[in-house]
């Protein structure tokens, strides 16, 4: 955009020929963005403001119409005490699990990237691998050692003497919490260690001229660089934590502490497929759709806010 | 029934829940619907099947082994073609599907529904009423109140396949060992399960999320959770015969006589395995899901009749029982029904299905009595199924299901989840699912009010 002449814009034919092929590239993906995302939110958002009507002898067999509902939909997930305590649950899992296992993350890839590490190949698959593994056969695994009677692991404290109940209306959010940490810590650690990777050499070179050793290297140099990697993993991870499903759907059955709305998300499940309210279960999504963008977004003002202080200061 | 039994040891489990839970319920002699299910085909009259013309009918089911009478159909009807598609029961996920492929227009032919939520399908409009179709000619084949299970006004929207006549599966030796006689009354129950835990087991568990379960209870004392009145559905779950069994059974939890794990999951199992659980309060169909979990415990099992609520009365329940219900869309009804009531009385037919734990037939014949005692080595040479045959006849065939039944099965799973978690009483539990369920009743556009 060095154009310096005033004449009014004109495209070359040169500019024209490449607007078309840009918009060539750009179509596809437009389509498919129309397609998978904005089309089904907007029809979650149109599901959400219509409600069922029914006629006929105790509504059956009569004619079944859609009318439009407003807010009722919205009004009604709100009122629902399950639905809104499931909220508070995965908050406070997100405001414990999430430092928790970008500490664990961050330690692995500092200790993985640092120059004397062995094996640092091997380290970073094994750390990686239970990512590979879908979450609910992670969960199906991880129960079977928290089932009192068939777990060791329960058998184990039991013979030291501990009743431990992994299972229990107490331990229950945090035995879900360890399973979501031992499978995505090192997915994380991955992307923490591909930052640290592109700081340059001559950084570390500079610091041990100056003297530094090695932690100071980490405390000064590597954990300011990968910043934009943790607020990043620190986000996804957020967003992951307001959409916990399949761990506390698998481990429903097994115990007696979660019940159908224990996660927002699991709420909106049992709404549209057990009680088949598709109109309510919208209404949730979009609900929670509203609080993971709220909370993503707020969570990104806020640190690059403090970025920016930090810059200056 | 359908489900069954067979089911192994499902670690997801739930899977046998539903299925095994069934269904239910039962029976009810109908509702008095004032004639719904005049225009319920979905519009327009199906032409059906030309002469000679091959079909291929879609029939979504769980039951385990299904496929050995579809086979043999298939062998004897090659115009009519029936391909099973097996669709999960874990947590109600093959009602899910069902529902969804309603809505979007694409349901199978056939499908294996359990008799509580033949209704939430009606509501969906999701049934063929099957009387254009003559199905009353075959009403006589059937058990009374389980044909009734799908009856709606004049409507029949379902061919009935089992039910669950409830019974008490007792460790026998384990009860003679420790000198305690099998309860016959819910009072000594309460005795049995206070003897058997100073020997250091259990007798049972109340499991939270096993709705199903509690609902034959509160049948069995006299509840009728769902009735109608005019055009208007009544609910009363939170009635005296109700309260009653929720005393009681908050009693038995809240002195540490039962456990409160959830049932037929992994750790119930090792407890039935072990002895340290030594009875369970099933339905008929449960015989094949302790021969599955338990085989190391064969011979040592019988059967009693669930306990009494008055010494000398014959009251029992149902838990569990499914239909073959023909779908709204099928091209080919006619076809469709000539296969479900082939499938729910051959002789053949039926005796593939007992072999594979599908609960007691809901057929009035095509099987001996002794059929149905497959498992008789496990119960140690016991004819059990007369237990199980005298608790269909005492089963009230009153009871009536309402619209929404797997919401129910959760709102009582929720409910009974918090409060064995905070020690609140049961009774609270009826209170707040009772108010829930006319709340749920209404977001679905049906009229409703407290019985």
């Amino acid at each position: 955009m060095r154009r310096v002449s005033k004449a009014p814009r004109r495209f070359t034919r040169t500019e024209a020929r490449s607007a078309r092929a840009a918009s060539g590239f750009l179509l596809p993906f437009l389509a498919l963005f129309l397609l998978c995302f904005i089309a089904p939110i907007a029809y979650a958002l149109y599901e959400s403001l219509l409600k069922v009507e029914r006629t006929g002898p105790l509504g059956l067999g009569g004619e079944t119409k859609q009318v439009w509902a407003g807010l009722s939909n919205y009004a009604h997930a709100l009122e629902d005490d399950r639905f809104t305590a499931g909220f508070g649950r995965v908050l406070l899992f997100g405001a414990v699990q999430i430092p928790l296992m970008i500490a664990f993350a961050t330690a692995l890839a500092l200790l993985l990237d640092a120059a004397s590490a062995r094996w640092v190949g091997f380290f970073r698959t094994a750390f990686f691998l239970p990512y590979g593994v879908p979450g609910v056969i992670a969960s199906i695994l991880w129960g079977f050692l928290y089932v009192p009677g068939i777990s060791p692991l329960v058998e184990m404290a039991d013979s030291m003497g501990w009743e431990v109940d992994f299972l229990g209306r107490g331990a229950v959010l945090w035995s879900i919490a360890n399973i979501v940490t031992w499978q995505f810590t090192g997915y994380n650690m991955l992307v923490l260690i591909a930052q640290l990777k592109a700081v340059p050499g001559e950084l570390y070179e500079a610091a041990r001229i100056d003297g530094a050793n090695a932690w100071q290297v980490a405390r000064h140099i590597k954990l300011p660089l990968i910043r934009p990697a943790l607020v990043l993993t620190t986000v996804f991870s957020l967003i992951g934590t307001l959409q916990l499903f399949a761990e506390p759907k698998v481990l429903k059955p097994l115990s007696n502490s979660i019940d159908s709305g224990y996660t927002p998300n699991l709420a909106a499940y049992n709404e549209a497929f057990t009680s088949n309210n598709q109109h309510i279960a919208a209404a949730e999504a979009v609900l929670l759709a509203l609080v993971a963008c709220v909370l993503s977004f707020g969570f990104l003002r806020l640190v690059g806010r403090r970025g920016k202080d930090g810059d200056s200061g | 029934m359908s489900d069954t039994a067979r089911n192994r040891n499902t670690w997801l489990s739930g899977a046998p829940r539903r299925a095994v839970l069934g269904g239910a319920a039962a029976a009810a002699a109908g509702f008095a619907l004032a004639g719904c299910g005049s225009d319920d085909d979905g519009g327009g009259d199906p032409k059906g099947r030309k002469k000679g013309e091959k079909i291929t009918l879609t029939f979504w089911s769980w039951v385990p082994g299904i496929d050995k009478p579809v086979d043999l159909w298939n062998s004897k009807n090659p115009e009519v073609r029936v391909k099973v598609e097996k669709v999960s029961a874990v947590d109600g996920a093959q009602y899910a599907k069902m529902h969804a492929a309603i809505k979007a227009g694409n349901p199978p032919d056939l499908g294996q529904i359990e008799y509580p939520v033949v209704p939430s399908f009606l509501v969906d409009n999701g049934l063929l009423d099957l009387t254009k179709y003559g199905v009353a000619e075959h009403k006589d084949m059937f058990v009374g109140w389980q044909w009734q299970q799908s009856v709606f006004g004049k409507a029949v929207y379902a061919v009935p396949q089992a039910s669950g006549p409830m019974g008490l599966f007792i460790r026998q030796d384990l009860f003679d060992k420790w000198g305690i006689e099998p309860p016959t009354t819910w009072d000594e129950y309460e005795a049995a399960a206070t003897a058997i835990r100073k020997k250091g087991a259990w007798i049972e568990t109340f499991s939270a999320t096993n709705g199903n379960r509690f609902a034959g209870l509160a049948w069995q004392a006299g509840a009728r959770w769902f009735g109608t009145e005019g055009d208007t559905w009544t609910v009363s779950i939170d009635d005296e015969p109700t309260r009653k069994v929720a005393d009681y059974w908050y009693d038995l939890a809240r002195r540490k006589l039962i456990k409160t794990i959830p049932d037929r999951q992994n750790a119930w199992y090792k407890d039935v395995q072990t002895g340290s659980i030594a009875a369970w309060l099933g339905a008929s169909w449960g015989d094949a899901l302790l021969v599955g979990n338990a085989p190391k415990t064969a011979g040592k099992w019988r059967v009693v009749p669930m306990p009494q609520w008055k010494k000398g009365d014959a009251s029992y329940a149902n838990w569990g029982g499914s239909t073959t219900a023909v779908f709204a869309k099928t091209k080919y009804p006619k076809d469709a029904l000539a296969f479900a009531i082939w499938l729910n009385t051959d002789p053949e037919s039926i005796k593939l299905l007992i072999e594979n734990g599908y609960g007691t037939p809901g057929a009035k014949q095509g099987y001996t009595t002794s059929q149905l005692d497959v498992h008789k080595d496990f119960f140690g040479g016991q004819a059990y199924s007369k237990v199980f045959d005298e608790a269909s006849k005492g089963v009230d065939t009153s009871w009536k299901w309402g619209p929404a039944t797997d919401t129910l099965y959760q709102r009582l799973g929720d409910a009974f989840t918090a409060a064995i978690g905070d020690g609140s009483d049961f009774r609270s539990v009826l209170k707040k699912v009772q108010g829930e369920t006319i709340t749920d009743l209404k977001e679905k556009g049906l009229k409703v009010k407290a019985g």
